[in-house]
């Protein structure tokens, strides 16, 4: 299993493949909020820079519960879990080349539009798994930042240090290609020879 | 001896711990069985990823899924039972007491559809949906936390004296668009006949039913076999992204009806939460999952 090192230039992400394993270690962003994905881009289309430099960077839908610390010590995250990333699909192909992202991911993929901003980008999508909460949280090192703390924990523009975080699929490449729309099709073609006609034998 | 308040916000707290920190036994079994036939690679290691992350918060005491989901409870009271105190209100309190007692926090998922404001409560929260049982002496409790990742892609139709066929067929049109996004491999529940809320019941029952019963009605025994086939025809796999396992189970409950026949599709994720106890008369509390 390949170990993806943050940041990333765009050679280290053309070399991956669908459906290949990885665990990414680094800064890893994230955010589940729309009204976050929202002020993104509208800080971007507006030429103000955001408050982490995503260049070459991880941008993920994670879902992540993160507080003060009681102690008063900065910021502590507990854990994480992605979340279906197509509801941002509107906001994503703006942010993958504004920021300059090299890995976004989450779980259930992104759109068309997504696909080939990411191509043009040199950008993977990764598949997280829905349901790997504990597992996945082990990788959590330290936060590096929160910002926009107005929001809910999940909502925060959060950015974590993580060592292995994974195991996690390359669902969509740097080439144009998605796993998604690819077992779309194909789910499309079998539909007809898997509806089983009443009445028939097995 | 009635059944009390305090016994009530207990077991409905705690039946929502352990659904969100631990996934059925009956599934843990159908995820090992599909990884053991599972063709497609990325398919197999994914269902190894899933039965790792199951053990992983079973054994640590942590979450399967961030998402906890709205918290849904469906309740059925024997009719000889007797309650000391309000039974609504106990339910909400066991939410309440779950949700300031977890370490760490929940994230706030119950969202005001008007604001968007996103809380732990809400109004109508938790989703009670109740029935009797005729002489039974206790109350018996399931909770399904449900996440709507899988909800969204969930729907119902109005049919016209439809065939067997018609019907199969848009279950499996149902399923082609959840396609990789609900989390699979799915259980899928349909409901079929009754009124279009009753249909959408009857679905989710059937969702909650444990893997393995024999449906007792032999049309739908056949139809669960010939659809459960089909979806793992589809080819989404674990997680939607590959692999002949998308589906772990597909059933079906079914009421009298109309000549328009509404038929509901329910899904549930790979982690099935659902947890079920009862209390009785006595003061025994029973965990049957």
């Amino acid at each position: 299993m390949k170990h993806l090192q943050l940041p990333l230039s765009r050679a280290d992400v053309e070399g991956l493949e669908l459906g290949e394993m990885v665990l990414v270690s680094g800064r890893v962003t994230m955010s589940i909020g729309l009204p976050t994905h929202q002020r993104m881009v509208e800080w971007l289309d507006a030429g103000t820079p955001l408050p982490v430099d995503l260049r070459d960077g991880a941008f993920m839908h994670l879902s992540c519960y993160n507080r003060e610390r009681e102690d008063g010590q900065g910021h502590e995250a507990l854990y994480l879990n992605p979340t279906t990333s197509t509801r941002y699909n509107a906001h994503m192909p703006r942010l993958i080349e504004g920021c300059g992202l090299r890995l976004v991911g989450g779980k259930a993929g992104l759109d068309r539009a997504s696909v080939e901003a990411m191509q043009r980008q040199g950008c993977v999508y990764l598949s997280f798994l829905g349901g790997g909460c504990t597992l996945l949280s082990r990788a959590i090192r330290s936060v590096a930042s929160v910002h926009w703390p107005e929001y809910i924990a999940q909502f925060r523009l959060l950015t974590l240090e993580m060592n292995g975080l994974g195991p996690a699929t390359v669902a969509i490449d740097a080439h144009g290609n998605s796993l998604y729309e690819n077992l779309a099709r194909q789910a499309q073609q079998r539909v007809q020879q898997a509806r089983h006609p009443v009445g028939t034998p097995d | 001896m009635p059944i009390t308040s305090e016994q009530i916000t207990g077991l409905t707290a705690d039946l929502y711990e352990w659904a969100i920190k631990k996934i059925p036994e009956d599934t843990k079994a159908a995820l090992a069985g599909a990884a053991a036939v599972e063709s497609n690679d990325t398919g197999r290691q994914t269902l190894r990823i899933m039965m790792k992350s199951a053990d992983a918060a079973e054994t640590s005491g942590g979450l399967v899924c961030s998402d906890i989901g709205i918290p849904t409870y469906s309740i059925k009271i024997g009719t000889r039972v007797q309650f000391d105190g309000p039974v609504r209100q106990a339910i909400v309190d066991g939410l309440a007491r779950v949700m300031a007692r977890s370490d760490p926090p929940l994230l706030k998922m119950v969202t005001n559809p008007l604001t968007h404001e996103r809380g732990h409560a809400g109004k109508d929260m938790p989703i009670v949906s109740f029935d009797l049982i005729d002489d039974a002496d206790y109350l018996d409790i399931t909770c399904a936390p449900k996440a709507m990742g899988t909800g969204r892609w969930e729907a119902a139709e109005n049919f016209v004296y439809p065939t067997l066929q018609q019907i199969e067929d848009y279950v499996l049109d149902v399923v082609l668009r959840s396609g990789s996004q609900a989390c699979p491999p799915i259980v899928v529940g349909v409901g079929i006949g009754g009124t279009f809320d009753h249909a959408a019941r009857i679905a989710k029952e059937a969702v909650l039913r444990p893997f393995g019963l024999e449906n007792p009605e032999p049309i739908l025994a056949a139809m669960e076999q010939r659809l459960l086939k089909a979806v793992n025809q589809l080819g989404f796999g674990p997680m939607g992204t590959g692999g002949d396992t998308t589906a772990m189970a597909v059933h079906i409950n079914h009421s009298a009806s109309h000549g328009f026949v509404p038929v509901a599709v329910a899904l549930n994720c790979w982690i099935n939460r659902r947890t079920r106890a009862r209390i009785y008369g006595d003061g025994r509390v029973e965990r049957i999952e």
